[in-house]
């Protein structure tokens, strides 16, 4: 009960953030989609092949049309991350909120879960959905010539749990009470490297494991901070 | 009932004294007659927004004074003159008082005569009042 | 013996190397209305974001309700109102939200129609999102929100900081009424000495993190006297009069603020040392307050000088 009625404040609070971020990149992959459909496949991949040369398929259809929109996919959720972070923990402190919502009949703990529950399904409902539409789309052979892999679809759900350590990251740096040029600015940094080292990864095993010990870390110490914390 | 009591909160004079003095002036001029109920604790002090405890301490400080008495489980009413109990205390304080007033008004350059008419006119006021409520009841 | 509803022991609180509140020792039984007044900066938000275990204590300790601080459960915090400083809500809820919302943390004892009657009297469109309120119509509703679940300790953040007669009325209306039902205890602190003086029978004073004073309004009252004495030539250079707090003096003139002597003592100690007249100064609580809380060596910031 009282779960719920934090969560659907929270979730109240991400609403405009998770439908700016879906409408974007249903524009923008959309577009992207729509583009490719119209001007077949991407010729500049093959159009040096002189006649005989054998040709990777698996790395042909890596380059699926859906490919291209996993960058924007990425720059969505990290975006979509930082603005929920900022939303859920730093607004309070612009808006000196915190001791309202502190103070009342329900755990600390409570509050953070409902905080973090509301993130999670702020990510996978609006930028999930559109990323399955999308790929579903982009399985229609009627338009398109080379269909995706499994592999693209896993990775833009990689993509969309980077928006996830990018929201970690946000919440870790607002409830640090440091200075902005000390280690308030570690939540962040952290959550960058954890970003990159996951996007070098070339096997997608070892992009989950990065990305996994990045979230315990972050998940761990925003627990610490949040129970620690003086508002 | 309560409405005429005005607090100054910003005023030298506790809350409580204010309240006291005033009850009693309006018993002295006769707005509130023997046997007449005051309001209880709880409502005075919801009607003044003023704590109940200070209320309370009002109605003692006049029952003190024996202008008020309180039966129990039924409320503070005003008693009757016959039983007020004046000691010499008392009376020394009136006396001292006004023995402030015939100096203040001896000093202002006024004669002996003024200041009795002065007196004489406002103790009018007080009893005309009095004499006026017991016409209509 | 009346219980005793909040209580620190040696409260301190540092921010880096600055001290906020030092060695709070204080006990407020139940059934007062308790006005906590201090200067601008005195401590008083940070003593009680430290007893509503907001802060955590460089040391020292506080209880309510007979749970500590630190440890707030639940269902202690749902006995406990607390109104914020500048009565910070969620701006984008709308007054039935906000209801909805802040009534789910107190399933039984929530008070709709209570609620309702206030926010009906305040004359607030329910559908009225809390952005578009003004700082007093805010006030009020935080103050709906206070009483609604009917805690049995309301602490209240200086709650009528900048808020027009009328709704700084209502809220010492609003405590009134609290405590007239059995075994509720208000804490709230304010700069307006005329609105301690007038609901409170208990003061608390706080001065630069120190707690100066606790005890009854009339104790106070009393206590705290400012005396006037004229001499025909200089007046002693001793002044060894008991209860003194301050001392100002000037050609033939003492001006003295005790705490606690007795007017005859007074009195006897102006015959004895030789003044000409002296005169007790009858101050309000404002007076007294200034009065009390004034440094040592207090000067006035324009003084007329004869020429």
């Amino acid at each position: 009960m009282r779960f719920l009625a934090l969560l659907r404040k929270e979730l109240r609070e991400s609403l405009p953030w998770m439908l700016l971020a879906a409408i974007i990149f249903l524009a923008i992959g959309g577009f992207v989609l729509r583009a490719q459909a119209y001007l077949g496949q991407p010729s500049w991949y093959y159009s040096g092949l002189s006649p005989g040369t054998v040709v990777d398929t698996y790395r042909l259809t890596h380059f699926s049309p859906l490919r291209m929109t996993g960058s924007w996919l990425l720059v969505t959720s990290i975006g979509l991350g930082l603005a929920l972070g900022v939303r859920h923990f730093w607004m309070p402190l612009f808006t000196r909120t915190w001791p309202f919502l502190i103070h009342r009949s329900a755990n600390r703990p409570t509050i953070l879960w409902a905080k973090l529950a509301a993130a999670i399904i702020s990510f996978i409902i609006p930028v999930g959905v559109v990323w399955v539409a999308l790929y579903r789309y982009s399985c229609r052979p009627e338009i398109f010539e080379t269909l995706p892999t499994k592999r693209v679809f896993i990775e833009g759900w990689l993509f969309i749990l980077l928006g996830l350590v990018a929201y970690l990251g946000t919440a870790l740096a607002g409830l640090s009470s440091a200075r902005w040029y000390t280690t308030k600015i570690l939540g962040l940094a952290f959550a960058t490297i954890v970003i990159c080292m996951t996007i070098f990864q070339w096997r997608l095993g070892w992009a989950f494991a990065v990305l996994v010990v990045g979230v315990v870390v972050l998940l761990s110490q925003i627990i610490d901070a949040f129970l620690n914390r003086e508002f | 009932m309560g409405l005429w009591i005005q607090i100054s909160s910003g005023s030298g004079k506790p809350i409580y004294v204010q309240v006291a003095e005033q009850i009693s002036e309006a018993v002295a001029k006769g707005e509130l007659a023997s046997g007449d109920k005051l309001p209880a604790v709880r409502k005075l002090a919801a009607e003044l927004v003023i704590n109940p405890n200070t209320a309370a301490r009002a109605y003692s400080r006049l029952e003190q004074a024996g202008l008020v008495t309180t039966k129990t489980g039924s409320g503070t009413y005003v008693s009757d003159p016959k039983l007020r109990r004046s000691d010499a205390a008392d009376i020394n304080i009136l006396t001292e008082r006004m023995d402030t007033i015939i100096t203040r008004g001896l000093n202002l350059g006024l004669e002996g005569q003024d200041l009795i008419a002065m007196f004489k006119g406002r103790l009018a006021k007080f009893v005309n009042k009095k004499a006026e409520r017991r016409k209509n009841d | 013996m009346t219980e005793t509803v909040l209580e620190t022991e040696g409260l301190t609180k540092y921010y880096g190397s600055t001290l906020a509140v030092d060695h709070l020792v204080l006990k407020i039984p139940q059934g007062c209305i308790c006005g906590f007044v201090g200067r601008n900066g005195a401590g008083k938000t940070t003593a009680i974001k430290l007893m509503l275990g907001l802060l955590r204590p460089t040391a020292g300790s506080s209880r309510l309700l007979g749970c500590d601080s630190a440890a707030l459960t639940p269902a202690i915090r749902q006995r406990i109102g607390y109104v914020t400083e500048g009565h910070r809500l969620f701006r984008w809820m709308s007054i039935a939200e906000l209801e909805k919302f802040q009534r789910s943390f107190f399933p039984k004892q929530w008070d709709h129609k209570f609620f309702a009657d206030m926010i009906e009297y305040f004359n607030l469109p329910k559908k009225r999102k809390i952005k578009h309120l003004s700082i007093g119509e805010r006030a009020q509703v935080s103050l709906a929100l206070a009483l609604a679940p009917n805690p049995e300790l309301l602490i209240m953040d200086d709650p009528t900081l900048g808020l027009d007669a009328a709704i700084r009325r209502q809220f010492l209306e609003g405590m009134i009424e609290l405590i007239m039902r059995q075994g509720r205890t208000v804490l709230f602190s304010s700069h307006i000495l005329g609105d301690v003086e007038r609901v409170s029978d208990r003061i608390v004073v706080i001065d630069k993190g120190v707690l100066r004073a606790n005890c009854s309004l009339e104790e106070f009252r009393t206590a705290v006297k400012k005396v006037t004495l004229s001499f025909p030539d200089s007046p002693p250079a001793d002044v060894d009069i008991e209860g003194l707090l301050h001392c100002r003096r000037s050609e033939k003139e003492l001006e003295l603020i005790l705490i606690g002597p007795a007017d005859e003592h007074i009195a006897e100690w102006a015959q004895r040392n030789g003044a000409e007249k002296y005169h007790i100064v009858k101050m309000n609580l404002e007076d007294q307050f200034i009065e009390y809380t004034a440094p040592p060596n207090h000067r006035r910031l324009f003084q007329w000088e004869e020429k």
